[in-house]
């Protein structure tokens, strides 16, 4: 597990709308991965490093974010 | 002075007090007649906009460059100068408040806090909030009656900010009624005209009972959420002021809200027998139900904004300027958005609430509340068997925002 959070790994974030209320944590702490959309709530606008999408997932309140290994596709949170 | 929702009549004149008894006690039927009537209302009393609909509610909460939060700094535009020197102690503390702040300072102190309230980081806790709610529940479950608000669901919550924050030894006592006094102003109990006068009180004794604590921490820290506020205040992260502020915002909005809504889910339960025994059958069924509860019964009625600027909702201009009350407690029995709004159904899915607010002000102990509320209706029902309420007549604290019961006298079989 020591490379999971390994900063040359590509991970991949998909937010769950249903659950997302437009905190914006997570675009105030990973502004390159996430963006708001017009109504307010988050989208995923590109992939990144592994520890600050990490990051922006476990600070959602709502635990809207899941975040998955670009390659392998293998759920790293929640 | 009557109130024309008394007995769900149809809004031929909207009432437009809402401290009347007959709001304070039933608030649903209120905000459903005015939603159906006009679901953005002036209310003229009050002087500002009533807003009573799921899809209003939710965009202006989530709308901030229109709708600030700045409460302390919109009342000051009201107070002339030496007013405002009168609750200096409020002024100071309180517009320090996350709450009552806008970005970027609001975005610099949930982020400094965020980390330690999230649902992962809350899951930590779990085990000491069990063996909290069972050890109350060892002391009353043999007495085969309580009042859930003073027994329980003050202790509760009560007991686990004052742990986190590092103060655990805090007298209760006085942490209530400061607590209370602060209440007034906070949630709004608008037939009290000295109730600013009042928070000022309580915020100063609070932050007079804090302020050695927060000295030690800046000695000697420790593992725990002072600690960290001194932390930051050391690295430029928080003003002084910001420290004792934030520590007085944690003691009062780590207990009161979350104490209410273990009291109004409790009497929900004991209302709804049949749901109190599937919890007692499938415990697994809980946190569904605190979900439902929440948006059933919710301790916080309503959060108000600030127009920036003029503004259009619904068609109606909302002016800059204007302040809206946003109904949280109306936007959760919005027929638009919930299945028969009106029922109980712990079941319930999806259950898109806005019991915590929604927006970059969505309650930051929403995921701790959320497990509280699970750990003490998972010890209630498991512990206590055929609960029935032990009085007449139930008495809310009459306010504009909070849903609080004054006690909530119960009996159960030993």
């Amino acid at each position: 597990m020591s490379d999971v959070t390994s900063e040359s790994r590509l991970v991949r974030a998909t937010v769950d709308l249903n659950l997302c209320v437009g905190s914006t944590l997570c675009v105030q702490l990973a502004p390159d991965q996430f963006a708001l959309t017009e109504a307010g709530q988050s989208r995923v606008c590109g992939e990144g490093s592994c520890k600050t999408i990490l990051e922006a997932a476990e600070a959602c309140p709502l635990m809207a974010i899941t975040v998955r290994d670009s390659a392998s596709g293998e759920v790293l949170f929640p | 002075m009557t109130c024309p929702f008394a007995h769900n009549q149809a809004p031929a004149t909207l009432s437009d007090d809402l401290m009347c008894q007959e709001v304070i006690d039933d608030p649903h039927s209120y905000y459903r007649g005015l939603r159906e009537a006009e679901p953005i209302h002036w209310n003229e009393r009050w002087g500002g906009w009533v807003l009573t609909g799921y899809d209003d509610v939710v965009k202006v909460l989530r709308d901030r460059e229109h709708f600030s939060s700045d409460r302390m700094g919109y009342l000051a535009r009201e107070l002339p100068a030496e007013k405002q020197a009168d609750y200096k102690p409020i002024f100071d503390v309180l517009s320090q408040w996350m709450v009552f702040r806008d970005p970027p300072d609001h975005t610099r102190l949930r982020i400094l806090l965020n980390k330690f309230f999230t649902p992962r980081a809350v899951e930590a806790f779990r085990p000491r909030v069990r063996g909290i709610v069972n050890d109350l529940l060892d002391d009353l479950a043999p007495k085969g009656r309580m009042d859930v608000v003073r027994d329980f669901a003050y202790l509760t919550p009560l007991t686990v900010i004052l742990e986190l924050l590092g103060a655990p030894s805090l007298d209760r006592d006085l942490i209530k009624e400061w607590s209370e006094q602060i209440g007034v102003f906070f949630f709004i109990r608008a037939d009290m005209p000295e109730r600013r006068a009042i928070a000022c009180e309580g915020v100063k004794s609070m932050c007079e009972y804090l302020q050695p604590l927060v000295e030690e921490r800046r000695r000697k820290p420790q593992d725990d959420l002072l600690s960290v506020l001194v932390q930051a205040e050391q690295e430029g992260g928080l003003s002084e002021q910001e420290v004792i502020s934030t520590a007085v915002l944690l003691v009062f909005g780590g207990h009161e809200t979350t104490m209410n809504l273990i009291a109004n889910g409790t009497l929900a339960l004991i209302e709804h027998p049949e749901a109190w025994a599937q919890l007692k059958k499938s415990p697994d069924l809980v946190p569904s139900a605190v979900e439902e509860l929440l948006r059933f019964d919710g301790s916080v009625k309503a959060t108000v904004r600030w127009a920036r600027e003029d503004v259009q909702l619904g068609g109606t201009t909302i002016k800059g300027g204007d302040r809206l009350l946003v109904a949280l407690s109306a936007a959760n029995r919005d027929p638009r958005q919930f299945e028969h709004p009106d029922t109980l159904d712990i079941m319930r899915s999806p259950n898109p609430h806005v019991a915590f607010a929604h927006g970059i002000h969505v309650c930051l102990g929403a995921p701790l509340a959320r497990m509280e509320g699970q750990e003490a209706f998972a010890g209630l029902t498991r512990r206590l068997s055929n609960p029935r309420i032990a009085g007449e007549v139930l008495h809310y604290f009459p306010t504009v925002v909070s849903r609080a019961l004054k006690e909530l006298p119960i009996e159960f079989d030993t």
